[in-house]
């Protein structure tokens, strides 16, 4: 027989117990499960018997071995495996996973046993039986029952267990002090038994039987860590922080260079994009300042490009416009954020040209550049090549033929688009048909450069993040291709190449370099950061979402690596996962999320968002913003936790020592707090040097925790009643914890820097820097340092408050907007052709008089106000009015789709009804819902014509051919609908379908009957 | 899906009136049956209502000694692994993972035929079985076409709507009737 288990698993003893209680031999077997060759074990331990049947419960070994003994037994048996293990499971956890709500459920369960023990000698009977096994073995590890008290019968069960031959013969082979819960973690794959839900017992509440754990953390403190934490709190006079107008590097120093990834500048930044870049290397470029390196922090808007060409478009200004108007819409709410670059540039500056242009020749020289061939399509009106998103055309995958199909993607069947592959492509901008050309392009050969491209990675993937490594191994793995780098736009850096001057580079071969540029805008010895001497070292970490590594990690220093002119390479890719919204996905488009500046306008400081994003940060996996968690963090970790410790110790200065710091003599209970903190102070300083910010801050709460605690349990204001040795002891306290509350003050200001200074004007200290390589506490304001005047630093967020705030950016919020728009005479005019066709739909579709008559009053309604609007509107222009209505359209065309894929998922969730059940009752209401759907729909729909018509008259006979092909597509689709109807069976469902149908029709041939009479052609239909 | 459900449902399985079932002081599920005899914990309940039942199910339960104890630690697997770990977005993705790995060749948990521990999984996963994409149901083949399977019974499915396993998902768009 073979036991499989992990080292320290205390389930494992219960096994040992078994086989030795069944008088059978049984071998251990220590594995791995992250070892291929143990990749069919699930839960560890498990039992291999002679004849290959394996079992991994405890329990069902038992039974298995023992027989039946009794239903007690078995009771006894799951009580243990469910209940027991995942308590002590949580109880005995370190670290996060901690759970302070196990030790009244654990109590509880103790209490139980004990008991029940007092009227039974064992578990089940009078018997010792695989129940005692099961509990004993369970008990005995971590030494639950040490300093615990009132459990007598449960003790000498415990001994009369123990005192076993059979346990003394396995306790003779495995020691109970290697064995912890902790093991548990790694016994399975399911995250041990860390997500069983512990059960609370409703009405019974033991009170307190085990001992707390949490007392003991103080005995863990070395002698060497009190006589270090002594020696070190003596006071130093604060070297000043020399503050250079440009920051430079400097040999024989550390120089750490910072960039963000540059956010491209039309995409409106969310707190993802915030905590993912800039936030995290503002928060690490201050520790580093602090820490008294030489840091540069790079970072600013990535600007040219497809996008930002169709935004212009779109926008009706040119590119560069729509970069200046997007550009400060980031520096401000950067600037809000309180986020110190010490340069925040652009890519569309002279300075970016020239590097990238001689970048180029230096790559090209060295024959890394290759050219070929790239079949395109160009708009010979526009006279230019036409990237993806400018094509349109008839999607090419059989059965769907979709006429709206985009370039990439086809919007319909959702599949990948080859822009060349498009039935009957046009050009976005002028709507004609492009022709297919091949045309030239460059190519950066990534396969050349791959051999010292892996030997740098091997070198320095060490000090990247984990997922940083695992993207670039995968991109390495594949193989890497050649990458073309150019493309034929007009807005980017042209390429400086013979033959090539009309094409301009693309973002690979561009952005990158943008971080060089923006330091040459900072200074003109850029060179010395970017291209240091061989003597000066200078450490590049670079902060970024994950999907940005393989620029950072292959691309760029394939480029740099062929240039090979000594270039700063990134030491440090500090990659974050993604920041989920209340766990979905943050939407500008459906308003869901926290954007740009919506933190600004909650009222909420800045540096609590900060605070909350670096502590919700995603390091190591997807995390979410979540209001609730918001609160809480700011209610229980700044304001009763850190805000409650500093506002006491300064109140009890200023009142009781008149704002004067007492002189301060250590005792034991002093050096204790001393070390403990340092033990903090050291784990902050070593998650500050790898970035990893979030626990970062959870040392910093310690330490005020620490202190709060120490607060408490001291009592100073007791003290100060006392007699001299107990009031010399309060000042004692006193001058401690406004030494702890400066410390704070420092470690606080990487992560809230305008706090930090509040702190510090109310110490009346200055910022002092943090000693990395040595980091223990020292007296950081002397025995008769004056302080200033202490007051809150926080504010509670109260539930309401909050609630609000998640209503508003839950979705859904852009209804007023409709109504707000009416102002001018266009819109209204829009607004009124709209209704009037809604009017004319409901009336076609229904004769109840109750459902038409309110969408009548509110066209009435709507005319009155158009009639009010032009007789003040004098300047409304036709052509004012053809402008106001085009943005309209697009945003209606959008709210089509929308309702399509609306109808679509209720349809489908009508028809999976109806096939499940036939009781209507289930599924009528579903079909009502769908039913005014395509109502909806189709009045969205029949709006797109409308401003047109509405337009000049001029425009008319252009109109009227697109309105013609609306029309016959709207026929197709209906009719493609109406069979689809047709096909399910119901006429309930289909008649007024075939009615819509029809009255189409009769439009279309109106239509097409007299071109010109578009909107009498439409009345007419009226009855 | 509470205990108090999985029970009443597995006994309808069975054929049993299981009596009455709720939680106890502790919140553990507890039977009391015929005679006032009560019964604590899910898979001792199990365990006690097998010994009752003439069903199928149930006589492949306890067949053997050791097809008894294979029965018990998978109750108890989707106890502590199956039920708490499905609301956990990479516990449960290694769940169907490990199901769908064992489902590859094999057709019931246990042996070669239906026993309670297909049922305690069933009822146990079937939340997030629920939950899939159809694309996501394609992955877990293996573990599709247990579920499906088991589904089909109507004893187990008891007027449920039944998952779709159907693998053409895009039925949705096709406009004929051929489906």
């Amino acid at each position: 027989m073979i036991i499989y288990t992990n080292e320290g698993n205390p389930l494992g003893l219960q096994l040992l117990m078994l086989a030795k209680f069944a008088k059978r031999t049984a071998q251990v077997q220590l594995v791995n499960l992250n070892d291929a060759k143990y990749k069919d074990l699930l839960v560890l331990p498990t039992m291999e018997l002679d004849n290959g049947l394996r079992l991994f419960s405890g329990a069902a070994i038992a039974k298995y071995f023992l027989g039946d003994e009794s239903q007690q037994r078995d009771e006894w048996l799951e009580w243990s495996t469910t209940l027991l293990a995942p308590a002590l499971a949580h109880h005995m956890a370190v670290g996060h996973r901690a759970d302070p709500n196990a030790l009244p459920v654990l109590n509880n369960l103790v209490k139980k046993l004990d008991d029940h023990l007092k009227n039974s000698s064992y578990l089940a009977g009078d018997k010792v039986t695989a129940a005692d096994i099961a509990v004993w073995s369970l008990l005995a590890p971590d030494g639950t029952l040490k300093g615990a008290q009132n459990v007598d019968n449960l003790r000498s069960w415990y001994g009369k267990i123990k005192a076993l031959s059979e346990v003394q013969q396995v306790l003779g082979e495995q020691s109970l002090k290697d064995l912890s819960f902790n093991a548990l973690q790694q016994a399975n794959r399911y995250g041990g038994l860390h997500h069983v839900p512990l059960k609370r017992s409703i009405s019974t509440d033991a009170g307190k039987l085990l001992a707390e754990t949490a007392s003991t953390v103080a005995d863990t403190i070395t002698d060497e860590e009190i006589s270090a934490a002594r020696a070190a709190f003596i006071y130093n006079k604060p070297q000043e922080f020399a503050e250079p107008r440009t920051v430079l590097p400097k040999a024989g120093e550390r120089n750490v260079l910072i960039t963000s990834a540059l956010p491209y500048v039309n995409n409106v930044p969310h707190l993802g994009n915030i905590i993912g870049c800039v936030l995290s290397a503002d928060i690490f470029a201050r520790y580093s300042r602090a820490a008294g390196y030489n840091t540069l922090l790079i970072c600013g808007t990535d600007e040219y490009g497809t996008a930002t060409e169709n935004k212009a478009l779109a926008e009706n200004m040119t590119p560069r416009e729509i970069c200046d108007k997007y550009f400060e819409l980031h520096n401000s709410i950067y600037r809000w954020f309180g986020i110190g670059f010490d340069y925040f540039g652009r890519t569309t500056t002279q300075e970016q040209t020239d590097i990238v242009q001689e970048a180029f020749k230096d790559v090209y020289n060295a024959g890394y550049i290759l050219t070929e061939s790239v079949e395109q399509l160009l708009c010979q009106k526009c006279d230019r090549f036409l990237a993806d998103r400018f094509v349109e055309g008839t999607c090419p995958h059989p059965g769907c033929g979709y006429e709206d199909a985009r370039g990439d993607q086809c919007d319909k069947c959702g599949k990948l688009v080859n822009a060349t592959e498009l039935v009957r492509p046009r050009c976005k901008v002028c709507n004609t048909a492009p022709v297919l050309r091949s045309s030239e392009q460059l190519f950066l050969d990534l396969p050349k450069a791959e051999p010292q491209l892996r030997e740098w990675v091997d070198r320095v993937e060490n000090g990247w993040t984990h997922n940083a490594r695992v993207i670039t191994r995968a991109w390495l793995r594949e193989g890497l291709k050649p990458r073309c780098i150019t493309r034929d736009l007009k807005w980017g850096i042209p390429v400086p190449h013979k033959n090539f001057e009309k094409k301009v580079f693309y973002v690979w071969f561009d952005a990158p370099f943008g971080y060089v540029s923006m330091t040459k805008r900072y200074t003109k010895d850029y060179e010395q950061w970017w291209r240091p001497d061989a003597n000066t070292d200078v450490q590049l970490f670079q902060f970024m979402a994950k999907d940005n590594v393989p620029f950072h990690s292959v691309v760029w220093p394939s480029v740099l690596l062929a240039v090979n002119k000594g270039n700063t390479l990134v030491s440090h890719i500090m990659a974050t996962e993604y920041l989920n919204y209340e766990d979905g996905k943050f939407s500008k488009s459906r308003g869901i999320g926290v954007f740009g500046n919506d933190a600004q306008e909650t009222g909420i400081p800045a540096d609590v968002w900060r605070f909350y994003l670096a502590s919700a940060r995603p390091e190591g996996q997807d995390s979410s913003f979540s209001w609730n968690d918001l609160a809480a963090r700011n209610n229980s970790e700044l304001l009763n936790n850190l805000g409650n410790f500093v506002n006491r110790a300064l109140v009890f200065c200023e009142k009781n020592f008149s704002s004067t710091v007492p002189h301060v003599v250590l005792a034991q209970d002093e050096v204790v707090l001393l070390a403990l903190i340092n033990r903090e102070l050291r784990g902050y300083i070593n998650s500050m040097e790898k970035a990893k910010l979030r626990d970062g801050i959870r040392h910093l709460l310690a330490i005020s925790r620490h202190g709060n605690g120490y607060m408490q349990t001291q009592q100073p204001w007791v003290l100060l009643k006392g007699n001299a040795d107990q009031k010399t002891h309060a000042a004692t306290i006193i001058g401690l914890c406004i030494n702890i509350a400066c410390l704070l003050a420092n470690l606080l200001f990487p992560y809230m820097p305008s706090t930090a200074r509040q702190l510090f004007a109310q110490l009346n200290a200055k910022q002092t820097p943090l000693k990395a390589d040595k980091p223990l506490t020292t007296l950081l304001l002397p025995a008769g340092h004056k302080i200033g005047k202490p007051s809150p630093l926080f504010s509670k967020l109260e539930q309401q408050f909050i609630n609000e705030l998640k209503a508003k950016y839950g979705g859904v919020q852009d209804t007023q907007t409709a109504t707000s728009q009416q102002s001018n005479v266009a819109d209204l005019e829009a607004a009124v052709q709209a209704q009037a066709d809604q009017v004319r739909q409901l009336k076609a579709s229904t004769k109840d008089k109750t459902v038409w008559q309110p969408e009548v009053s509110k066209l009435l309604e709507l005319k009155k106000q158009l009639e009010a609007a032009q007789k003040t509107a004098t300047t409304a222009t036709p052509a004012a009015a053809v402008a106001a209505a085009i943005p309209q359209k697009s945003t209606q065309s959008s709210s089509v789709q929308d309702l399509e894929k609306m109808v679509q998922a209720q349809g489908e969730k009508v028809r999976q009804l109806k096939s499940s059940t036939k009781d209507k009752a289930v599924w009528q209401p579903e079909v009502n819902v769908l039913l005014d759907l395509k109502k909806q729909l189709e009045a969205a729909k029949a709006e797109p014509p409308a401003p047109r018509a509405a337009a000049t008259s001029t425009q008319a006979a252009p109109d009227a051919a697109t309105q013609v092909k609306d029309l016959e597509d709207k026929i197709t689709k209906q009719g493609e609908k109406v069979r689809t109807l047709k096909a399910s069976g119901d006429a309930t469902i289909w008649k007024p379908e075939v009615d819509i149908l029809l009255n189409l029709k009769k439009e279309l041939s109106s239509l097409t009957g007299a071109p010109v009479a578009g909107a009498q052609g439409k009345n007419k239909k009226k009855k | 899906m509470c205990d108090v459900v999985t029970v009443q449902k597995i006994a309808n399985c069975l054929g049993i009136d299981p009596g009455k079932i709720e939680l106890n002081d502790e919140q553990v599920v507890t039977r009391t049956g015929a005679a006032n005899k009560t019964v604590a914990g899910f898979a001792t309940i199990l365990e006690s209502l097998a010994r009752e039942s003439k069903s199928e199910t149930a006589q492949n339960s306890i067949v053997s000694r050791e097809v008894q104890a294979q029965v018990y630690q998978w109750i108890e697997f989707a106890v502590l692994y199956v039920a708490p770990g499905s609301k956990d977005k990479y516990v449960s993705k290694q769940l169907l993972a490990d199901f769908n790995k064992m489902f590859l060749s094999k057709s019931y948990l246990v042996g070669h035929f239906i026993t309670l521990a297909d049922l305690a999984v069933y009822y146990a996963i079937s939340e997030l079985v629920k939950s899939l994409s159809p694309v996501d149901k394609e992955n877990y083949l293996n573990l599709s076409r247990w579920f499906d399977h088991l589904q089909q019974r109507p004893e187990i499915h008891q007027g449920e709507p039944m998952l779709n396993f159907t693998t053409i998902y895009l039925h949705n768009w096709a406009t004929g009737t051929h489906i």
